[in-house]
C-alpha cells in the first residue's frame, strides 16, 4: 500500500495539517498495532500515543513521506516495547484472540487463521512481517524502519515464511507454494 | 481449500483495517488537552547536544566522578583538620607534662636545700 504524496508537500510540516495527518494515517498506524497486539484497545491506545508523539515532533518532520516512514517506525518501536515490557507470554495459536474486523476479501477462515499464526511470531519477526505485507515494504525500507541489518531483515522474512507454509500446511494441509 | 500462496494469503489476512468509529476526534482532543499547540522541537539547540546517548552518558560520568573527586578532597581536608587539632593538643600536653616536672624538680631541690641545711646546724651544735 504505497503512500502517495503530493508535490506540494515537500515543505516543511505545518501545524495545522496534523488533523488532516490523523485522519489520513489513522488505518495504518491502527492496523499495524493491532496485527501486531491482536488486541482491539491496546492497539487503540498505542495508536493515539503514537499520534500524540507526532504532534509533539511536528517540527522535525520535513514532507509527507518523512511522516508516512516516521509513523510506521515509530508505531513498530513502539509494538515491539509494549510486548516486551508487558513480558506477555507467546500467543499461542489457539488462544490468539479473533480481529474485530475480517479480511474484506479471500477466505475468511483462512485469513483469521493466518493472522493467528502471525500472532503466534516472535515479536520482531512478527513486525518484519506485518511491515512487508501489510504496508508493502521494501526489504530496505523494513531495515531502515526497524535499525537492523538488511541480511537480519530477509533472514527474517524467509523464516516466518518458511514457518507460516509449514504451520497452514499442517493446520491446512493443502496449500500450493 | 486452494490457495496460490501465502504471501498471497498473509497479504490479505494483513489488510489495513479502519480505526474504531471516533478514533481521529479522540487523538485531537488528547492532543488539545496537552496543550494549545504542538511542543516546537527547535532544530539545532544546544540542547539537541545533550539528547544523544553518548553525550549524555559521558555527562553523567563527569557529574558522577566530579562528586566523588569532591568527596575525596572534603575528607582530606577534615582529616587534616583532625590532625593539626591533635597536634596541638599534644603540644599543650607536652607543656604541661614539662612545667609539672619543673615544679617537681623546684620541690625535690627545695627539700635537698634544707636537709643540707638541717645537717650543718647540727655539726655546728655539736
Amino acid at each position: 500500500m504505497a503512500e502517495r504524496t503530493t508535490p506540494e508537500q515537500s515543505g516543511e510540516i505545518a501545524e495545522s495539517d496534523f488533523a488532516e495527518m490523523v485522519r489520513r494515517h489513522q488505518s495504518m498506524v491502527f492496523s499495524i498495532a493491532q496485527h501486531f497486539l491482536a488486541d482491539r484497545p491496546a492497539a487503540e491506545e498505542l495508536a493515539q500515543d503514537v499520534f500524540l508523539q507526532l504532534h509533539s515532533s511536528l517540527a522535525t518532520l520535513k514532507s509527507a513521506e518523512h511522516v508516512t516512514f516516521w509513523l510506521r517506525k515509530v508505531t513498530a518501536h513502539r509494538c515491539i516495547d509494549y510486548k516486551r515490557r508487558r513480558k506477555l507470554p507467546q500467543v499461542s495459536l489457539e488462544d490468539a484472540p479473533e480481529p474485530a474486523a475480517p479480511a474484506r476479501s479471500g477466505d475468511p477462515f483462512l485469513a483469521r487463521r493466518m493472522r493467528q499464526f502471525v500472532a503466534s511470531l516472535p515479536e520482531t519477526p512478527r513486525m518484519v512481517v506485518i511491515l512487508r505485507y501489510q504496508e508493502e515494504m521494501g526489504a530496505e525500507d523494513i531495515a531502515s524502519a526497524l535499525d537492523m541489518p538488511l541480511a537480519t531483515v530477509k533472514s527474517h522474512l524467509q523464516r516466518s515464511l518458511a514457518m507460516l507454509r509449514e504451520k497452514v500446511t499442517r493446520a491446512i494441509g493443502e496449500v500450493t507454494i | 481449500m486452494n490457495h496460490v500462496d501465502v504471501e498471497n494469503d498473509l497479504k490479505n489476512a494483513l489488510r489495513r483495517e479502519n480505526a474504531p468509529e471516533g478514533f481521529a476526534d479522540r487523538v485531537l482532543a488528547r492532543a488539545a488537552n496537552r496543550g494549545s499547540s504542538p511542543k516546537a522541537v527547535p532544530r539545532n539547540s544546544w540542547l539537541d547536544f545533550f539528547a544523544r546517548p553518548l553525550v549524555r552518558w559521558a555527562a553523567l560520568a563527569a557529574i558522577s566522578a566530579g562528586t566523588i573527586f569532591g568527596v575525596h578532597v572534603h575528607n582530606v581536608r577534615r582529616q587534616r583538620a583532625e590532625g593539626e587539632a591533635a597536634k596541638e593538643r599534644l603540644i599543650l600536653a607536652l607543656r604541661i607534662a614539662g612545667s609539672k616536672l619543673q615544679l617537681a624538680k623546684s620541690k625535690v631541690n627545695e627539700i635537698n636545700a634544707n636537709q643540707t641545711h638541717g645537717d650543718q646546724s647540727q655539726e655546728e651544735k655539736e
